[in-house]
């Protein structure tokens, strides 16, 4: 690799230095600048390094956005995760389900909220609370604050699995009905798929339940005393601003209409006829439109929907049991730890990998302050 | 040789601005020279990072080397002025004034090398020009320009040889090479 002498280049550079001349007065300007220039001690490094202009303040502004946007996002996240909580466990006897357990409309629980099976029929038991079907339970928490001046409208839906005994399928669903009559509901639909007997078709059906808002949760508490619980999901919707929205906009239309009522029979000419009736047209559609939705909306915060699927015990197929002793065992156990430890590292990249990012940002962020700084202090 | 040779130990001479310009303004204006290309603005450069020098004088640590210290404050000092001020501007008329600055007094044989040095330094990438400078005119150790430019020593040296392989390579120096092989050719290898 041919590369240049570093004798001639000393002295090719000495040489064209020497040929520069120094500039008159030039030191003696520095000096009387100085005059007016004031030590500034080591305790002054804190300030500079804020760099009041150019990238290094570039710098810090991004690094306070990404601290602030990081603090907020965090706990909004957290936040929006606590409505959907979800707890799975398998089947348990009723009697081992803590009554706080039972969900209420608001939050979502999937688990062994077995049974209930202390809370005698037409004693609902919500939170160790007892009331009869016809009482609304004291402890069902309150419903979110409606609008100004529009009472809370809450769509409440729910699902609960059930595990009822061998060939108990359609006395279930017998009591199920008369449960929700009980409540004054009704059932919305049905269906059952009887088996022939034998464990390859079991005997399983859904039942989808109207009840009325009030005794929603004592429902779902009942429902939970006709078999095994094996999951239960309850969703809560507050559509107060949904309903608000749509009967301001109903009356507002009603308002035009009314205005173009007048104009038409103010109306003398056919073609003026002609167009406001059209414009009266376009506005009852809204209108209907609108009220259709209005309805929904009313019918669905009237009633609760409450989604019982049943499923006979002993007719699922069950896995083989793992092996207890032997070599069979240790295979088992091994690849069960294989698997919670790979699921574990996967569960664990993400938030990992972002503490790492934050931090990798945060160190090029801080290096580029910390020099900005010096180069600043110098 | 070294005008601020004796500007080497903090003590009684860090007070005294008047005896840092007297030893160190030389060769601090003309290193500014050489990495900007421009008179007017290496004046202005290297008055800024005299009073920057002098402003911070306390910061500088007892028994800490002032000749680094004192060119990496004009070190920044000119690539704040490249950076923020010089690409808003037309630069060859700089580099035409140092050329001409460079033929005032031509002597025979010695000025056509100068000429093509400094030409073929101001094509160098700044970070090269900087350790090139520092190193070959300012004749600071590669350790002292380590602390000068804020880098480790290894760098210095890879630039270093970076450097000087660039300048080998530049057209002006290989024709000079080509126009006196029997001198020039030793000084490329």
């Amino acid at each position: 690799m041919t590369m240049i002498d570093e004798e001639v280049l000393t002295e090719a550079l000495r040489n064209a230095a020497e040929d520069i001349e120094i500039p008159d007065g030039a030191t003696e300007r520095i000096l009387a600048a100085a005059q007016t220039t004031r030590p500034t001690t080591p305790s002054s490094r804190l300030r500079t390094l804020v760099p009041r202009s150019g990238r290094g303040r570039m710098v810090l502004v991004a690094a306070v956005v990404i601290l602030v946007a990081g603090g907020i996002t965090l706990p909004l996240s957290a936040t929006k995760s606590s409505p959907s909580k979800t707890v799975a466990a398998g089947p348990l006897p009723a009697s081992s389900v803590p009554k706080s357990a039972v969900p209420v409309p608001g939050s979502t629980a999937h688990g062994t909220a077995g049974g209930a099976g202390s809370a005698a029929p037409g004693t609902p038991s919500i939170n160790g609370a007892t009331s009869s079907p016809a009482a609304p339970p004291s402890s069902v928490p309150p419903l979110p604050t409606g609008s100004v001046g529009q009472s809370a409208k809450v769509e409440a839906k729910g699902s609960v699995s059930l595990t009822i005994g061998d060939g108990k399928l359609s006395s279930a669903m017998t009591k199920l009905t008369n449960l929700v009559a009980g409540y004054g509901g009704f059932v919305a639909s049905s269906q059952a798929q009887v088996g022939p007997g034998d464990a390859s078709t079991p005997s399983a059906g859904t039942i989808v339940l109207q009840v009325p808002q009030s005794s929603f949760a004592s429902l779902l508490s009942q429902v939970q005393s006709v078999g095994h619980t094996t999951s239960v999901t309850t969703t809560s919707t507050d559509v107060t601003g949904q309903v608000v929205d749509l009967q301001a906009r109903i009356s507002a239309l009603q308002a035009s209409r009314q205005q173009y009522l007048s104009i038409l029979a103010k109306a003398t000419t056919i073609g003026d006829i002609l167009a406001v009736q059209s414009q009266l047209d376009s506005l009852q559609t809204q209108i209907e439109q609108l009220q259709g939705q209005l309805d929904v909306l009313n019918s669905e915060t009237t009633y609760g929907t409450l989604t019982v699927s049943l499923a006979e015990a002993g007719r699922s197929p069950v896995p083989p049991p793992p092996p207890s002793t032997g070599l069979g065992k240790a295979w088992h156990d091994g690849v069960h730890g294989f698997v919670a430890g790979f699921d574990w590292l996967v569960r664990i990249a993400g938030p990992t990998l972002f503490v790492l990012l934050c931090l990798a940002v945060l160190a090029v962020l801080g290096r580029f302050a910390w020099r900005a700084g010096r180069r600043r202090m110098l | 040789m070294k005008d601020d040779d004796q500007v080497s130990e903090v003590g009684a001479e860090v007070g005294d601005l008047e005896s840092w310009l007297v030893e160190g303004y030389p060769r601090s204006f003309r290193t500014a020279c050489l990495i900007l290309g421009n008179r007017s603005d290496a004046e202005e450069a290297v008055q800024e990072a005299f009073l920057r020098a002098w402003k911070f004088r306390a910061s500088l640590a007892t028994g800490a080397d002032l000749r680094p210290w004192l060119y990496r404050v004009v070190v920044n000092t000119c690539n704040s002025k490249l950076r923020q001020e010089i690409p808003h501007r037309d630069r060859r008329s700089g580099e035409q004034e140092l050329a001409e600055v460079s033929a005032i007094d031509d002597v025979p044989g010695r000025i056509a090398l100068s000429q093509d040095i400094v030409k073929a330094l101001q094509d160098l990438p700044l970070h090269l020009r900087v350790v090139v400078v520092l190193r070959y005119y300012a004749d600071l150790s590669e350790r002292e320009i380590a602390i000068s430019i804020g880098r480790r020593q290894g760098t210095v040296k890879s630039r270093l040889h970076e450097a000087r392989r660039l300048l080998a390579e530049h057209p002006a120096l290989r024709a000079d090479v080509s126009d006196d092989s029997s001198t020039d050719s030793e000084a490329l290898r």
